[in-house]
């Protein structure tokens, strides 16, 4: 049995209200680092507003898992996997992907990440040409480059590769 | 005439070259978007605002309102040659125009969905037009206790109407609350919720990063899933004696005109409703009332018209309450309010009086760009349809790059796009177990200025929240805070009545 026939939505369904419940639990705790209470003369504590609002968030996520344990909800009676394996495998790749850009917009900048990350997503998904993929994935960030930094004026993260656009940069405002 | 007046002067900023410019570059956009499967208004509004910050607010506005009129718009091309809904707005389209198109009058179902749309978008603009005024000014009176009453109402118009699993809808109300009072308290400027001390918490979390965490990433996922990259398209033959035919389907269409039109528009209004029921509702009504309802579903044009006209029709219609009292119609204003806020703008009545070129820019952009996307709309069809055959998997990629860029440009910091991506995955999940997520959103662009009007209200009664429920010093916010309880408790009555009703029937 593969791992995406073991996650049914059944067990999405409580693994998640449960987190969602640890989740809330842990907002009220950071919430009661300050004044949670409210009166007349005080006024309303900093910690008031997300105390009970993440009080009220743990108490849904409770009515959801008794709700699931009375079989009230259509996912505490649905068996089938949560996710299909074809379209496991697309999610997962995006998801890591797009985390890796994220990292690698840090050290390396977004230009050049975008290069790896646009290739790398065609080349994996599309039945492009090597060509066509090199093309776009350069042309992209040349794209992004000129949007942002020439028309609307945001610099976007460079990391490592900041240097070398020094000499655009002397050429945009000189 | 004085309503006229303001309305030509409207009309005329959105005839100036900056405006007019970006109204038909909006509602390109807007088709194009609505047409993708998987993309819609709310995703487009969301990933485009980053980009209106170098432009004047009613340009700004005039540009979003045309992408989610486009929208509107597109959404059916995709439902018709596809038979993947553009976007939820679009889901309706589907029942009837699917059908049409394998009988091979896929021509005749783009043309009912382009004119519904038009019959829809005109009279919802124009009783927009009517209503719009009048409401501001009765909106020009409230106070604190009202404003908070009426962002009441918005939450539990979610709660009662909006037909999801009650705990649910308000833990994505509670926790797009609790996101929204992250960063520093507005009274006592002390720094709340500020996980393992990373500074960018404190300057909170922008509503853009939610919206384009959930409607660009999570969205993408979900089509992602949902098509795995392989579309099925309609073969199409566009000539003119095609257009003169569908027009000449029209002519048994009226009656799921006025419908989709009237209903669609008064749907809008509602803070938890939007364009989606709205279509659902409209086609629904029309097929009952329809001597032929037995072929609905079967491709009838009133099946597609009726949708159309409603969806077009709720989109102006949500707009209503957003620029007359702050409240959004749907998600997509939503995001268009938190937008005004960025833009510098205070969203409410005084706009009415104090950015009249704004408010009344953007009525009479909608009378152009209505007129515009219709005639855009059909011109381009063979254009969409080529864009249609873009694999998916060389376009999600490229949503990828907006949204992190889109995510990254409001605040220059990698932090929200590390939240972005966490709203995305942790969105695209809920949405999977039937969490909704457009009460998030909604609610973290009202929580500021719902903390602040509760906030405002409980120094006026010494700390009482008898204010809210006072009939005779403050009629209004009473009168909303017992409709919004009734809107709460609402559901609670739902499986009792089912049950009574059961029960009658066998007996």
């Amino acid at each position: 049995m593969s791992i995406t026939n073991k996650i049914t939505v059944k067990r999405a369904e409580i693994v998640v209200a449960v987190i969602l419940a640890l989740c809330s639990i842990a907002l009220m705790i950071k919430s009661a680092e300050n004044r949670i209470t409210w009166n007349a003369e005080e006024n309303m504590g900093a910690g008031f507003l997300p105390f009970y609002l993440s009080l009220g968030m743990f108490i849904c996520t409770v009515l959801t898992i008794i709700k699931f344990v009375l079989k009230r909800s259509p996912q505490s009676k649905d068996d089938s996997p949560f996710i299909d394996a074809e379209a496991f495998k697309y999610i997962a790749v995006t998801i890591i992907s797009l985390v890796i850009l994220v990292l690698a917009i840090g050290y390396l900048g977004i230009y050049f990440s975008l290069i790896f990350f646009l290739a790398f997503y065609l080349r994996y998904f599309s039945s492009k040409s090597i060509l066509f993929i090199s093309v776009f994935s350069l042309i992209t960030p040349v794209l992004t480059f000129l949007f942002f930094e020439w028309l609307l004026k945001i610099p976007l993260p460079q990391g490592i590769s900041e240097p070398l656009f020094y000499p655009v940069y002397d050429f945009m405002y000189s | 005439m004085d309503v006229f007046i303001l309305l030509l002067e409207g009309i005329f900023v959105s005839f100036q070259p900056l405006n007019l410019g970006l109204l038909i570059f909006g509602c390109l956009i807007g088709l194009f978007v609505g047409a993708m499967p998987g993309l819609g208004s709310v995703n487009g509004v969301a990933i485009l605002i980053p980009i209106t910050f170098i432009i004047p607010p009613t340009a700004a506005i005039i540009f979003l309102a045309a992408v989610y009129y486009g929208a509107m718009y597109g959404g059916a091309i995709s439902s018709v040659m596809l038979g993947i809904p553009g976007a939820s707005t679009a889901v309706a389209t589907v029942f009837d125009g699917r059908p049409l198109a394998v009988k091979g009058e896929a021509m005749t179902a783009l043309t009912a969905a382009a004119v519904g749309s038009f019959v829809g978008g005109t009279v919802s603009v124009i009783l927009f037009t009517l209503f719009a005024p009048p409401l501001a000014e009765v909106a020009l009176r409230f106070n604190a206790p009202e404003t908070f009453a009426l962002m009441v109402m918005a939450f539990a118009t979610f709660v009662g109407l909006g037909g999801d699993d009650v705990p649910k809808t308000i833990f994505s109300i509670l926790i797009g609350l609790a996101l929204s009072t992250i960063g520093l308290d507005l009274i006592t400027g002390k720094p709340r919720l500020i996980f393992f001390n990373i500074p960018g918490f404190l300057h909170g979390i922008n509503f853009l990063v939610l919206a384009i965490g959930i409607y660009g990433i999570g969205e993408m996922l979900w089509t992602l899933e949902e098509t795995k990259g392989k579309v099925q398209m309609s073969k199409l033959s566009v000539n003119m004696k095609e257009v003169g035919r569908a027009f000449g389907a029209l002519k048994k269409t009226i009656m799921a005109m006025n419908i989709g039109s009237f209903l669609g528009f008064f749907v809008g209004i509602l803070p938890a409703a939007g364009a989606t029921p709205a279509s659902l509702m409209s086609y629904g009504i029309t097929k009952q009332l329809s001597k032929n309802s037995k072929e609905f579903g079967s491709g009838v044009p009133a099946g597609v018209v009726a949708p159309e006209c409603a969806n077009n029709s709720a989109s102006t219609g949500s707009m209503l309450p957003m620029l007359t009292l702050g409240i959004p119609g749907s998600p997509t204003t939503a995001i268009l309010l938190g937008g005004m806020i960025l833009w510098g703008l205070t969203p409410g009545p005084l706009l009415f009086t104090q950015e009249p070129e704004f408010v009344w820019g953007l009525i009479g952009s909608l009378y152009i760009a209505n007129f515009f996307t219709l005639v855009l709309n059909i011109a381009l069809i063979p254009a969409f349809l080529m864009v249609l055959r873009i694999p998916f998997a060389i376009l999600a990629p490229v949503i990828f790059v907006l949204c992190v860029t889109g995510g990254y440009a409001p605040t220059q910091s990698l932090h929200d796009v590390w939240l972005m991506l966490l709203f995305g995955f942790a969105g695209y999940i809920l949405r999977k177990l039937d969490y909704p997520v457009a009460p998030a959103v909604l609610s973290i662009v009202l929580g500021p200025l719902a903390e602040k009007a509760l906030r405002q209200s409980l120094i006026l009664s010494d700390g009482s929240m008898g204010i809210f429920f006072d009939m005779a010093e403050k009629p209004i916010a009473a009168i909303i805070m017992y409709i919004a309880i009734v809107l709460l408790i609402m559901p609670a009555f739902g499986p009792l009545y089912r049950k009574f009703f059961k029960k009658a029937q066998t007996t």
